[in-house]
């Protein structure tokens, strides 16, 4: 790797240089020099850590490895792709990782905006919601998720079920009911990054041109009509953004669910990102963990792919 | 009532249920960490009680302290921080203000690698870190961290090198400045909000962390977030101790939410305008 060039060119080395008609090359290689030491550490890191395993992975989902059996391993080629296609668990992971995130998306992109239009009108308070938002954002999903499994959910101890109780609907099996465990772990992402949703869209609202709604109200335009025509229309490259960035980190997922159902009851909460762990690391089948690790990882390619086409097209 | 009226109260009650609900689960956990055994179990739920430190006691000093924990915490999201910005501030100042060949493929690089799903590289990390002896020690897992906080990091710095005027580093290098001294001196200070605004969010990711945390950790070295997991078990849970462990969990990250508020809006919105942003 080369030194960074540190030494600039004096004044009289301008002059010759420039005489020899070359000062833009000698300064442009130079440039470049310092570029690549500058970007040498980050990148090299970035390798090790990102392509390099993933090349790994390619690899070893081509084998049939087996920490329980290794007596048995060997190179299969695309047998765990075959039999992936095969398998019914994982494709009804599939679907459970799609239910999953565009229902925590949704709620959240509605709910933040809905809360965002609301706490801009107001004259006092807004303080308060800003404070008390950035809360759940900053807390581990780990965390949030055992919080929510004890204190919040558990039957006849949890807030919830004490609510559920009080209101009349008796106590429930919140995490042991398939689809009350699935609305409760959609519930858990929700609860801690709607506020996200709302801190984005509130600045965003804030930072929006005051006499456009001024002229709009001139022109007698209706609550619901200046929503339509002018919030939601320069409101929208931000709503877009959010959208993406939510159902990427939603596609993540993991520990939020792993602490509190860790996939069940059976595999009703088991999103794609947990069967590949609960197949790799509690099955102990590395070489078909990793053809589902591959395919997770198209998956997630095929979304933001198709997120943000979506995006580019306005 | 006129219809003003209903509007204001119906706008206060709104608020103030989302308000409850977002501060809800913390606090009440907050309330359980200082009960002890008896009023934690109490049914119905015990609003008012007589506080005790009884379980941030045993969890700290107890037999199964998680003391060691929280140290292993801070040192892994401490380590990830300075390791991270040691490199991200340099390639950050590269991608934004000099010219190069390939760099709009670096740039698309460094995007890409902060959109890889944690789950899809566990486990060619789990089997080389195990090849190379590095499972339960602080460099396998603060390297493995680099995967997604140098991305993070990068890509918000970048935003903020960007908006630095270019007159800035000319007139130091017709003074005859080096570029070295240049970006230490001139174009570094000009960037302390994004560095602080980073710092936060490296810190935050590595501190909260968990499925890395689960399969790369051990006996050695267990953050606080998978050792919360010996308070649980099938046969019983201990209430009081799990929530002191929660709280000790979430209070750095609480504290540096609260006195960081504003760095953190920052952060979200620079990453919602420029497409970045991670967990």
């Amino acid at each position: 790797m080369a030194k960074p060039t540190t030494a600039a060119i004096p004044a009289s080395g301008i002059a010759a240089a420039t005489a020899s008609g070359d000062l833009g090359r000698v300064l442009a290689q130079r440039e470049r020099r310092f570029a690549a030491a500058l970007l040498a550490p980050a990148f090299l890191a970035l390798l090790a850590t990102t392509t390099l395993p993933l090349m790994f992975l390619v690899g070893t989902s081509a084998f049939r490895m087996d920490l329980a059996m290794p007596f048995a391993d060997g190179f299969v080629g695309f047998e765990n792709y075959r039999a992936l296609l095969a398998d019914e668990r994982f494709w009804s992971s599939l679907l459970v990782s799609l239910i999953y995130t565009g229902s925590t998306v949704v709620l959240q992109v509605a709910l933040g905006l809905a809360l965002a239009l609301l706490v801009m009108d107001m004259k006092r308070g807004q303080g308060w919601f800003r404070l008390i938002a950035i809360l759940p954002v900053v807390l581990s999903p780990a965390v949030v998720g055992m919080i929510w499994r004890t204190f919040m959910l558990a039957p006849e101890f949890g807030i919830v079920d004490f609510l559920a109780i009080n209101a009349g609907l008796g106590s429930k099996n919140w995490l042991g009911d398939p689809l009350l465990a699935m609305i409760s772990v959609v519930v858990i992402h929700t609860w801690q990054w709607t506020p996200f949703a709302f801190m984005v869209l509130l600045a965003s609202l804030a930072s929006l041109p005051e006499d456009i709604y001024e002229a709009a109200r001139l022109d007698r335009a209706s609550a619901w009509q200046r929503f339509r025509r002018i919030t939601v229309p320069l409101l929208r490259p931000a709503i877009v953004m959010v959208v993406i960035m939510r159902t990427m980190v939603a596609l993540t997922a993991f520990a939020a669910i792993f602490t509190v159902t860790a996939g069940g009851p059976g595999t009703a909460t088991e999103i794609l990102n947990l069967y590949t762990y609960r197949k790799s690391f509690t099955e102990l089948s590395i070489g078909y963990g990793s053809a589902l690790a591959v395919a997770l990882l198209v998956v997630t390619i095929l979304i933001s792919g198709v997120l943000f086409a979506l995006r580019r097209a306005k | 009532m006129t219809a003003r009226r209903i509007r204001i109260v119906a706008v206060f009650a709104i608020s103030f249920i989302f308000l409850l609900a977002w501060a809800f689960p913390i606090v009440w956990s907050v309330l359980n960490s200082l009960k002890n055994d008896r009023d934690v179990l109490a049914y119905p739920p015990k609003l008012i009680f007589t506080p005790t430190l009884e379980a941030y006691r045993d969890v700290l000093f107890g037999s199964a302290s998680i003391l060691p924990n929280l140290v292993s915490s801070f040192i892994i999201a401490i380590g990830t921080t300075v390791i991270t910005m040691l490199m991200a501030v340099p390639a950050a100042y590269a991608l934004a203000r000099l010219r190069f060949r390939g760099k709009k493929f670096a740039g698309f690089y460094v995007l890409a690698t902060q959109m890889l799903p944690p789950v899809g590289i566990i486990i060619p990390y789990f089997l080389i870190l195990r090849n190379i002896g590095w499972i339960d020690t602080y460099q396998g897992i603060i390297l493995i961290y680099l995967s997604f906080s140098l991305p993070f990091a990068i890509w918000l710095l970048v935003s903020y090198f960007e908006d630095i005027p270019f007159e800035m580093e000319e007139a130091a290098y017709l003074d005859g400045a080096s570029r070295l001294r240049t970006l230490w001196r001139i174009i570094i200070p000009q960037v302390r909000g994004g560095i602080a605004v980073s710092i936060v969010f490296v810190f935050l990711n590595a501190w909260n962390e968990f499925l890395f945390a689960v399969v790369l950790s051990g006996n050695t070295v267990r953050p606080v977030t998978v050792a919360m997991f010996n308070f649980v078990s099938v046969e019983q849970t201990l209430w009081a101790k799990l929530a002191a462990v929660s709280v000790l969990a979430m209070l750095p990250v609480v504290i540096l939410g609260v006195v960081a508020q504003k760095n953190i809006v920052k952060g979200l919105t620079v990453g919602a305008v420029k497409g970045g942003g991670r967990r």
